[in-house]
């Protein structure tokens, strides 16, 4: 299927979740995970930060929960996540707050607003039904991705890919990558706290030169799967999507072993306002319908307790990811500036 | 009116002070943020200097290239639908050129809508030249008309004596008529150069480093000072563009009857053959592509609410920048320091748009009631744009006979009855003129309508952006046409004042 069609796929989904919710109810499994209807209506006026990256899917499920909660008054400031952390930390420093709530795709934006002390403590019964794992106090991760090697089924084989993701450098892949996309600046600052500065440069400056630079991972995975690239890098649910949409599409996911190739990484909220308004619009976002709606149409892993993994994506237990804290990514300047420096950004 | 006040101050004066002075607060904002631990320069910033310059060369090129020919061929060439080829080659100036670049981008390429529809193999259009080609075929209307303007001024004459003794036609064009539209020619690249300087969707979609797009980078980082600083390197650019701007002079050739080509059949295909492709990239292909998104995606996520708030935001501007034109238009006639007062405020205008956008982010978080207000993004249209409105308020101001006034004083009228039913009714058109050009720009404008638009608020700019970013191609049909439908308004506006032109030197 052709990149548009595709997009027209994605576009159609977005039709399906104008459907009532409840619907989809049926799909859960041994429901320990709350419902929207076990929730109170929101009502009153909240301001909340989306970064974006997952093009309308998120956008759908705010639109359903404006649906249900007609006296809910809404605000969404949209931008590149890393772009909204620094802005709620420099208003903050200037005295101005203008947002409550703040959707992240990515752990390390979340750290960032954590660090600076401007996220507000969860309710324990909240934090409670995350995965073990996945707890911490002030924030809550919505949905997990894992940092995946989608391959070219035509050219290269699951023996081929490298348990390795420093192997890479020495291999003679042509590749592609997103280096703009704040997933992929998170999987670099994995890499640096594991591997060193030193060793991380020399691995991109390597991969540079092979590398082929798409505007997100969407177009990473794409290129892959024309055959373009042999081999990119890119969250999971890209890859599911696009065979979603295309059954027999040429591309499918290669994992590293305990690197920073395989991080599993999570997208999250917090609340930046006290109050009941925040905390009762998170708890929405990990009812069990949002929950299966993001694994089933994003095939985003749900992390809280009772949802099931999307389909297509093999046991989070066989997957070796490193170990790492989630928070520790926020330290982001560091490798803005060495990416920077080798040229790749 | 200077006359009679003797030597105090013309009352415009303390007004339109003020207003210049708050025209280049931008800039003070700028070198206060950027003196706080930003780094002065750096092999970065080499590349991305070498990029801005880049660009803006190969563009200035091109646009020679296309618009000096086409401005021949418009001014002289007997052919038939004269008016109608002239609208036509100008109509690229109605189309923003981010959204050039991005019909473009999504047509060209693997898997892109030409491959799709046709199944021809199409190469990519981005990078340094992507970016070239699009603002070349979206900017080199600006020498085509200088230049045209230029060569409708010269006299057929000289021509004519080369040709009795014995030059050919387009020895003549090269040798004599060219070099006396140089200043036209020259005048209409620096509006590319500066046009170039200051866009930003076009480099940040083909994915350029210039100036426009690493200022955005940083400010998205919120490393507000190494913005400012990236800001001040690119306004030294634009400061010497528009002094050299100011240098280039009209030559004051006594007009008389200009040239005319009878261009045989073969020439004429041969014509429409060189530049047939030109109009289809500039404008038929963009235009199909929104075509083919809309039927195939249909309206679907676009909000009316879109189309609303960019035209309240853009009136608004309008109407706030032609009240503040009024005093320091009449003060940039009373004398000389209100000339001065109306030069700054055309420093706006060669502030771009991001830099404007980064400026007014700090102002508005030290002043936190208009942080992310309509308020300060009305701000930002009108500090841009107001030179638009100043140069038409005072050009029909000028027209103005003194001695009517005089008159009605002399009949008794007091000075206010005198504005209210003399001077008023007589540059209300000027007025109106000035807000419409206001109006059209703030609508197109999208990096400050980024950064410092309202929570929630959308625009038809900024949602044909987001869509961009995600990736939803077909849902720009809408806001795209509705933006290149505006804009034809403004170029209409354009044309007529371009045909007056062309009046004054045919008809006398």
């Amino acid at each position: 299927m052709q990149r548009r069609a595709f997009l027209h796929n994605l576009a159609a989904v977005g039709a399906i979740s104008c459907l009532p919710m409840s619907i989809q109810r049926s799909f859960a499994a041994q429901a320990v995970a709350v419902s929207v209807e076990q929730l109170p209506k929101l009502e009153g006026e909240i301001t909340l930060y989306l970064g974006r990256g997952e093009g309308g899917l998120y956008e759908n499920v705010l639109e359903a929960i404006r649906k249900r909660n007609p006296k809910l008054n809404l605000k969404i400031r949209r931008g590149a996540t890393a772009a909204l952390a620094n802005s709620i930390v420099a208003e903050s420093k200037a005295g101005v707050k203008r947002a409550d709530v703040f959707w992240a795709v990515d752990s390390g934006a979340i750290g960032l607003i954590s660090d600076a002390g401007l996220a507000r403590p969860l309710p324990a019964d909240l934090i409670a039904q995350l995965r073990p794992g996945f707890q911490y106090p002030q924030w809550a991760p919505v949905t997990g991705r894992v940092r995946t090697l989608p391959y070219n089924t035509d050219r290269l084989t699951a023996e081929q890919i490298p348990d390795s993701v420093m192997a890479l450098a020495d291999s003679d892949l042509s590749i592609g990558w997103a280096p703009a996309y704040a997933s992929f600046q998170s999987f670099v600052t994995a890499m640096r706290l594991l591997e060193g500065d030193k060793v991380t440069a020399d691995w991109l400056r390597a991969i540079k030169a092979r590398a082929t630079t798409y505007a997100g991972e969407l177009g990473v995975v794409m290129a892959v799967e024309r055959g373009e690239v042999d081999l990119g890098f890119a969250n999971h649910y890209y890859t599911l999507r696009l065979k979603n949409g295309k059954p027999d599409a040429k591309v499918a996911l290669g994992f590293t072993k305990n690197d920073a190739g395989c991080l599993v990484n999570a997208g999250g909220i917090l609340a930046l306002s006290d109050g009941d308004l925040p905390i009762n619009f998170i708890r929405y976002l990990l009812t069990e319908e949002v929950q299966s709606y993001l694994a089933s149409e994003a095939y985003e892993i749900p992390l809280v307790e009772g949802a099931k993994p999307p389909q297509g994506l093999p046991p989070l237990d066989t997957i070796s990811p490193p170990k790492i804290d989630l928070t520790q990514l926020a330290d982001l300047r560091p490798t803005l500036n060495l990416m920077r420096r080798v040229g790749v950004l | 009116m200077s006359l009679t006040l003797g030597r105090r101050w013309p009352a415009s004066y303390p007004l339109a002070l003020v207003i210049a002075l708050l025209a280049i607060v931008p800039v003070g904002v700028l070198v206060g943020l950027a003196s706080d631990s930003a780094e002065l320069f750096d092999a970065h910033n080499l590349r991305v200097l070498s990029n801005t310059l880049l660009l803006m060369v190969f563009t200035v090129l091109g646009s020679v290239a296309i618009g000096v020919p086409l401005a021949l061929i418009t001014a002289y060439a007997q052919l038939p639908w004269r008016r109608l080829w002239l609208i036509l080659l100008a109509a690229p100036l109605a189309i923003p050129s981010y959204i050039g670049a991005f019909t473009l981008y999504a047509a060209f390429g693997r898997g892109g809508e030409i491959q799709q529809l046709l199944g021809w193999p199409m190469p990519a259009v981005n990078g340094l030249p992507g970016a070239t080609l699009v603002m070349t075929l979206y900017s080199y209307p600006f020498v085509m008309l200088t230049t045209r303007a230029s060569l409708l001024s010269l006299d057929a004459s000289l021509v004519n004596a080369a040709r009795t003794l014995g030059m050919s036609i387009a020895a003549s064009l090269w040798r004599v008529v060219l070099p006396r539209v140089a200043t036209g020619i020259a005048a209409g690249a620096l509006l590319v150069a500066l046009y170039t300087l200051s866009d930003f969707g076009t480099p940040a979609i083909m994915r350029v480093d210039t100036f426009t797009r690493v200022i955005f980078v940083e400010y998205n980082a919120f490393g507000l000072s190494q913005a400012a600083m990236l800001s001040l390197q690119l306004l030294v650019i634009v400061g010497l563009v528009l002094f050299l701007e100011s240098r280039v002079r009209g030559n004051k050739e006594r007009p008389g009857r200009h040239l005319t080509l009878w261009p045989s059949r073969g020439q004429k295909l041969l014509m429409a053959l060189v530049f047939a492709p030109v109009l289809v990239l500039a404008i038929v292909l963009p235009l199909l592509v929104f075509g083919v998104w809309l039927w195939r995606e249909g309206t679907a996520g676009f909000d009316a609410s879109y189309a609303w708030n960019s035209a309240h935001a853009s009136f608004l501007a309008a109407l706030v920048a032609v009240v503040l034109a009024i005093p320091v238009a009449h003060a940039a006639i009373a004398g000389r320091a209100g000339r001065f007062m109306e030069r700054l405020t055309y420093f706006g205008f060669g502030v771009p748009g991001i830099v404007m956008g980064t400026a007014l982010v700090y102002v508005g978080l030290q002043l936190p009631f208009l942080y992310q207000t309509l308020g300060l993004l009305v701000l930002a249209y009108v500090l841009r744009f107001l030179p638009l409105a100043v140069g038409s308020v005072r050009s029909t101001a000028e027209g103005l006979d003194p001695s009517l006034v005089k008159a009605a004083r002399l009949l008794g009228a007091s000075p206010r009855e005198a504005f209210q039913r003399i001077t008023l009714p007589l540059t209300i058109r000027g007025m109106v003129a000035g807000a419409a050009l206001v109006f059209l720009e703030a609508m197109r404008e999208l990096p400050a309508t980024l950064m410092l638009g309202p929570t929630g608020f959308e625009t038809l700019a900024t949602y044909l952006w987001r869509m961009y970013e995600a990736g939803y191609f077909g849902r720009a049909a809408i806001p795209g046409l509705l933006l290149v439908l505006m804009s034809a308004l403004g170029l209409a506006l354009m044309l007529s004042g371009e045909r007056r032109a062309e009046f004054d030197v045919t008809g006398k």
